[in-house]
């Protein structure tokens, strides 16, 4: 006899938060050229879509002074700006992105010449989380969500804490962070991000055909992931920022109340307001110092 | 204890009397016929002619001895309440087995009263307890045939009745005339005639009282409406399957209940069936007609109400024991248990919804794997954050080894703005790439994937092998476990000859040798290999 | 065993079993592409996007380097599904998908989501009303009467003169959900497409592209319109039609977009049913194998007792479909909760169909007047050897034994001789 086929969740509908570096710093100053970078991601995307009706991808746009959604594709609004060349998503995309540099341009404090600033890759972390709750609280039927980070500039230690915070609240809602780092040094952040939250590092050696590294990799849906073999990174940079000046450190103080990070000996915890004891202190901040000058 | 006594009698008599054992010989053993009797001070040995004789007299003392002890005993003994002792004495006369007992026991004098009631607490517990957990209700007969006096149970049945004898009788009227009021108002309900009842109450206001709806009894149907349990009680029983439970065996239930009061059967059984469905969880299906003659509905009072209470009351029980005492107290007694009980269901209630209040499903998950992060003065932290960050954002940048950027902010913009703009005229690159390049980063990512195979889920950051580049390392690692392992069996197998007895050596030798000479091969081999390896420059390949 | 199986099969299934010739021509068409890659199982649709670029041929090798021990299976369904398709080409080439942008959409006021999903829900509430029951239904849909026939055929069944009686699968087809039902009217539909002059690949190709908003031919769509699956649009000069959730449901699985679908049932420990639904449909269907009792503007209060269920039993429907009819329509409230329905509740309706079956007819032969107890014993071991002994009476020397293994019973009983 015929019976009614059981019916399951299907677990490949995913819901792709994708951070987007934009910071124009890093893009002037790097050989792989961001128009070029951008068509494989918009590519990317589109495939993303493709793939499932109800698949659904968001963007946003990392700069190094302001976070901002570029693209829903859940959204309403996508279907006005249409110039019939190209697809809707494209054109929105490329039209809100345009609108986001603008603006974060006249937000542009003056830094240090000659350097480039980090972008803001705690706000778009951020930013992803709160939408991905979003997702959750819609109702029981929410796609799986993951974030990818395109990240290519450098990490801020300034923003250590509260990047370490969206990494946990990620884990705690098991949400996984996939990191595809163009830069030519491996990102600290986004190796411990991935490496804590279950996602994927990985840095694209050859970088023309990123198309191929996305969609072979980071297209991977959360469902699929379990029956396949994806690249694991090895070696991660665990080190971590001190509370105090924001710099990556190998040794450090630890508060054994609240376990924030300092570089160097205080008399009271600034998180928890824990006084520390002060045997010893003048020595093993002597010590310390040798370390950090050698 | 009685062992002990006689112990004490034998040393006693021992001159006297050599073997007395018992208190008295049995018939039949070579003994002469002897009776002992105890006294306080001694005792005194009786020989008979004949075992005849002797049943005679011991009968005989034995209930001269059994009065003696009631009234002695019991007196030297302990202080026993009245109470205690009517209870005793009650308990023998119910029950002719422990009388027999008693008197076999007690009256013989093996046991002391106390020591015999020891041994019988619980059943004097058990009477007690049985006494007060069982309230006297009142008899299903209904209120109809009471006298105005008897008991509460006009009272209990009728609020307003009661509130109104509390606040007339002694001062307004007599009680005689309170009574008369009542029942002539109870005629007039009898009779069904609205519009009498109507009349009379606009001629006699305290009629009135009796005539209208109990008020008293509406506000406490409002109340246990409020008072009804908010919580769900999902947990089916039996007695929730009512679904299977044909309709006609209650409305049959119901109309047994109406034929108990004779008087209104006849009548009282078509409006039964407009409350059966009401009992239906409280679901109205044929609406009711008693909607109709809205301006008498005041003087009106149903069959149904009338049965509904009395249901109730006699289901609650009697609150009051003392049925003797004059009307004015049984009133004032009972108001103020009233308020007591209410109080007592109240924090009942109330318990029972903080109880039931922790359903599963609405408690928030409390197995969170982290703690939070407690900050004692948020403000002073945020502060001393902000004041860092800005502090070291410049200095902090400057010692790393950063790319330089010698560009403007406004070139800089300009440039990614242009690349932008750029795809937007353009489109996207195309072809997007080379099927070359493709299948050289698919072939590349699958080598790196096969490579990492036997390392899933390790992170050996520890080892000095992470400097290496991982594929290299990956192959080093593997390679050198199989060698560890194939050595590991070498070793082994060599063990096992040895181990072997003498005369088997050489058959086990013979199995194990081959085996043996393939693994010396392989570890030759593998020796071979990694010096062929680390000649070659290890070719980097970006990934660590 | 009933003759005609109603199965919920995916559309997919019906294009992967086509001819080459005319599954390659399938393939010219970019919305055809896109719907097919949509409805491939998960592994299937990552391996066609990674190897879309490629143009040579990659070893069948290099695919499974990545697959884990677990996704063994999964990995050889997926390949399997893509050279079924054609997709993957073995040895020669692998197949790649032409990329299509999605066309610009026309801007046109367009109805709202809501409105569309609605008016859509309604049409197609309105055909299975008119589909079992044409004399209830006030509104009329103009479907031919004779394509309603075809559409009937399996489902109804009438006996001169008499109302016309749902039959055993059409009892199965309304419990099945609304994505699949549309399935197995599109099915029918196409298979009968020959009959009136339309040819099946172009009504195929037609269905896949309304998914991806094509305009196309004028019948059909009058035909769909009625089915709820495209809604006319009167303009000033031209009119269009715009396609709705229901069709766009065509090119994806079956499981992804019923499961979206809010559910309105609440079964109590109680026995008791509560649907929050104003439709009169779903009114229809609870009535099959519960006691509706009231019936409120937005609400219907049922119970499940022995004889609404045994009323059930006997047109055929199971107590497995029963019960998953109402999981998956669980209300939201009490869907999230495991199990859905009550354990009582499930045990209960199964109990009660177990007590129909309790006689099993297994066909058999009877043996007695045995020679001698040897004789006897030996046919007894002989058919307890083959697994066939049902009953036996050593006393009497009585012997049952199933049909199958009478041969061997025989055989041994002449040998004996």
């Amino acid at each position: 006899m015929a019976s009614v086929p059981s019916k399951h969740y299907t677990d490949d509908i995913s819901l792709l938060v994708v951070t987007l570096d934009t910071n124009p710093f890093f893009w002037s100053t790097f050989s792989f050229h961001f128009s070029e970078f951008l068509s494989q991601v918009l590519a990317f995307l589109n495939s993303i879509l493709l793939l499932g009706q109800l698949n659904q991808v968001v963007v946003i746009a990392t700069g190094c002074n302001s976070c901002s959604y570029v693209y829903d594709s859940s959204s309403d609004r996508n279907h006005a700006s249409t110039n019939g060349t190209m697809p809707a998503i494209y054109s929105n995309l490329l039209h809100n992105l345009d609108e986001f540099v603008a603006k974060d341009q006249q937000l542009t404090t003056a830094h240090k010449p000659g350097t480039v600033p980090s972008s803001l890759l705690s706000g778009a972390l951020s930013m992803a989380l709160c939408y991905i709750q979003r997702a959750f609280r819609a109702g029981p039927m929410h796609p799986q969500p993951r974030i990818l980070c395109l990240h290519g500039s450098t990490d801020g230690p300034e923003q250590y804490v509260a990047i370490m915070n969206a990494i946990f609240s990620a884990q705690r809602s098991s949400v996984p962070v996939d990191s595809c780092y163009i830069g030519s040094n491996n990102s600290a952040f986004l190796q411990q991000a991935s490496y804590i939250t279950g996602g994927i590092y990985y840095r694209p050696p050859q970088l023309d055909g990123l198309f191929q590294y996305l969609s072979t990799v980071f297209a991977t849906d959360l469902h699929s992931r379990e029956y396949l073999r994806l690249p694991k990174s090895l070696g991660v940079d665990f080190r971590a920022s001190c509370f105090c000046h924001k710099q990556t450190i190998d040794m450090g103080y630890v508060c054994s109340v609240c376990l924030s990070i300092f570089c160097e000996h205080h008399d009271k915890c600034s998180t928890c307001s824990s006084v520390f004891g002060q045997t010893q202190s003048d020595v093993a901040s002597a010590d310390s110092r040798k370390r950090k000058a050698s | 204890m009685s062992a002990a006594q006689q112990v004490v009698k034998r040393a006693k008599y021992k001159t006297t009397v050599k073997d007395p054992g018992h208190k008295h010989t049995k018939e039949g053993s070579n003994k002469p016929p002897w009776l002992n009797l105890v006294h306080s001070q001694g005792s005194y040995i009786f020989e008979f002619e004949s075992f005849p004789d002797l049943h005679v007299c011991r009968e005989l003392v034995g209930i001269a001895l059994s009065k003696h002890v009631e009234t002695t005993k019991v007196v030297s003994d302990e202080q026993l309440s009245a109470a205690e002792m009517t209870l005793r004495i009650k308990l023998l006369q119910e029950n002719s087995k422990l009388q027999k007992l008693h008197k076999e026991l007690v009256a013989s004098g093996k046991l002391t009263e106390s020591e015999f009631w020891a041994t019988k607490k619980k059943l004097l517990d058990q009477d007690e307890s049985r006494k007060l957990k069982q309230r006297i209700g009142f008899k299903n007969s209904l209120i109809f045939d009471t006298k105005p006096t008897s008991d509460g149970r006009i009272f209990a049945l009728k609020p307003a009745v009661h509130q109104a004898f509390l606040n007339f009788v002694p001062s307004k009227m007599s009680e005689v005339d309170f009574w008369n009021k009542y029942f002539k108002a109870e005629y007039i309900h009898s009779t069904k005639n609205t519009i009498a009842a109507a009349a009379e109450a606009a001629e006699d206001e305290d009629l009135a009282v009796f005539l209208k709806d109990d008020e008293i009894l509406e506000n406490e149907a409002r109340k246990k409406v409020r008072r009804v349990d908010p919580t769900l009680d999902m947990e089916a029983d039996q007695g929730d399957d009512y679904t299977h439970l044909p309709v006609g065996i209650r409305l049959r239930k119901f109309c047994f209940t109406i034929s108990n009061c004779s008087r209104y059967s006849a009548n009282g059984y078509p409006e039964g069936i407009g409350e059966i469905t009401e009992l239906d969880h409280g679901i109205f299906r044929d609406g009711s007609k008693e909607t109709s003659e809205a301006q008498n509905t005041l003087y009106r009072r149903t069959l149904l109400q009338d049965l509904n209470r009395q249901s109730e009351v006699v289901l609650e029980g009697k609150t009051l024991d003392i049925d003797t005492e004059h009307p004015r107290t049984v009133a004032e007694v009972l108001a103020r248990r009233k308020q007591e009980s209410d109080g007592v269901i109240e924090e009942e209630r109330r318990n029972r919804i903080s109880k039931m209040a922790q359903i599963e499903d609405l408690q928030a998950q409390d197995d969170h794997p982290f703690a939070p992060l407690s900050i004692k003065d948020p403000r002073d932290y945020f502060d001393s954050q902000q004041a860092n960050a800005v502090k070291t954002l410049d200095d902090s940048l400057a010692g790393k080894e950063t790319l330089r950027c010698n560009l403007s902010s406004e070139q800089v913009y300009g440039s990614l703005r242009k690349s932008i703009s750029n795809i937007k005229t353009k489109g996207l690159k195309d072809p997007l790439l080379s099927p070359e390049v493709a299948l050289k980063v698919l072939s590349g990512l699958t080598k790196n994937i096969s490579s990492t195979k036997s390392n899933l889920g390790k992170s050996s950051q520890e080892s000095v092998l992470d400097i290496l580049p991982s594929t290299i390392k990956e192959k080093l690692l593997d390679a050198r476990r199989l060698k560890d392992a194939i050595s590991q069996i070498d070793s082994k197998l060599e063990e096992i000859k040895v181990s072997a007895k003498s005369d088997l050596r050489h058959q086990v030798s013979l199995v194990v040798h081959p085996m043996q000479q393939a693994l010396e091969a392989a570890l030759l081999h593998y020796d071979a290999d990694e010096k062929k390896r680390s000649a070659k420059v290890p070719k980097p390949n970006g990934y660590v | 065993m009933p003759e005609v199986r109603i199965i919920a099969k995916n559309f997919m299934d019906m294009v992967a079993s086509m001819p080459a010739m005319k599954l390659d021509k399938l393939y010219e068409n970019a919305f055809i592409c896109e719907a097919i890659l949509r409805s491939l199982p998960p592994l299937a649709k990552k391996y066609v996007l990674q190897l879309l670029h490629i143009d040579g041929p990659v070893s069948a090798k290099l695919l499974a380097e990545w697959v884990l021990p677990d996704g063994l299976s999964k990995h050889k369904v997926a390949v399997d599904r893509l050279v079924q398709l054609r997709v993957f080409v073995e040895a020669l080439d692998s197949g790649t998908l032409p990329r299509e942008s999605m066309p610009s959409n026309i801007t046109v006021r367009l109805p709202t989501l809501e409105d569309l999903e609605t008016y859509a829900l309604a049409q197609w509430e309105c055909f299975l009303l008119h589909l079992i029951s044409p004399s209830h239904v006030d509104k009329t849909l103009n479907i031919s009467s004779s394509l309603m026939k075809v559409f009937q055929r399996r489902l109804l069944s009438q006996r001169d003169r008499e109302a016309p009686k749902l039959t055993e699968s059409g009892f199965q087809f309304l419990l099945m959900d609304t994505n699949a039902q549309l399935w197995y009217i599109i099915r029918e539909y196409i298979s009968n497409s020959e009959e009136r002059g339309v040819d099946a690949g172009d009504l195929i190709s037609f269905m896949l592209e309304l998914s991806f908003h094509v305009i196309g031919e004028r019948n059909i769509i009058k035909d769909l319109a009625d089915l709820g699956l495209v809604k006319l649009q009167q303009g000033r000069k031209e009119s269009w039609f715009i396609p709705t959730k229901l069709a766009t449901n065509l090119s994806v699985s079956m499981t992804e977009s019923s499961s979206r679908k809010e559910g309105f049932i609440v079964v109590e420990t109680n026995f008791r049913v509560y649907a929050y639904s104003t439709s009169k449909l779903h009114c229809e269907i609870l009535r099959l194998f519960s006691r509706v009792e009231y019936q409120l503007p937005n609400l219907i209060v049922g119970a499940i007792t022995k004889e609404s269920l045994y009323n059930a039993f006997e047109n055929g429907i199971t107590a497995d479909q029963i019960v998953s009819f109402f999981r998956q329509n669980a209300h939201p409230r009490v869907a999230q909760r495991i199990p859905a329905v009550p354990e009582n509740v499930t045990d209960q309706i199964r109990l009660w169909e177990s007590d129909l079956n309790r006689v099993e007819m297994t066909e058999a032969y009877y043996y007695d007047e045995f020679p001698s107890r040897d004789v006897f014993e030996g046919a007894c071991d002989c058919a307890r050897e083959w697994n066939g002994l049902l009953w036996e009476d050593s006393k009497k020397m009585h012997l049952v034994v199933k049909s199958e293994v009478h041969p061997y019973v025989r055989d041994f009983l002449r040998r004996q001789k």
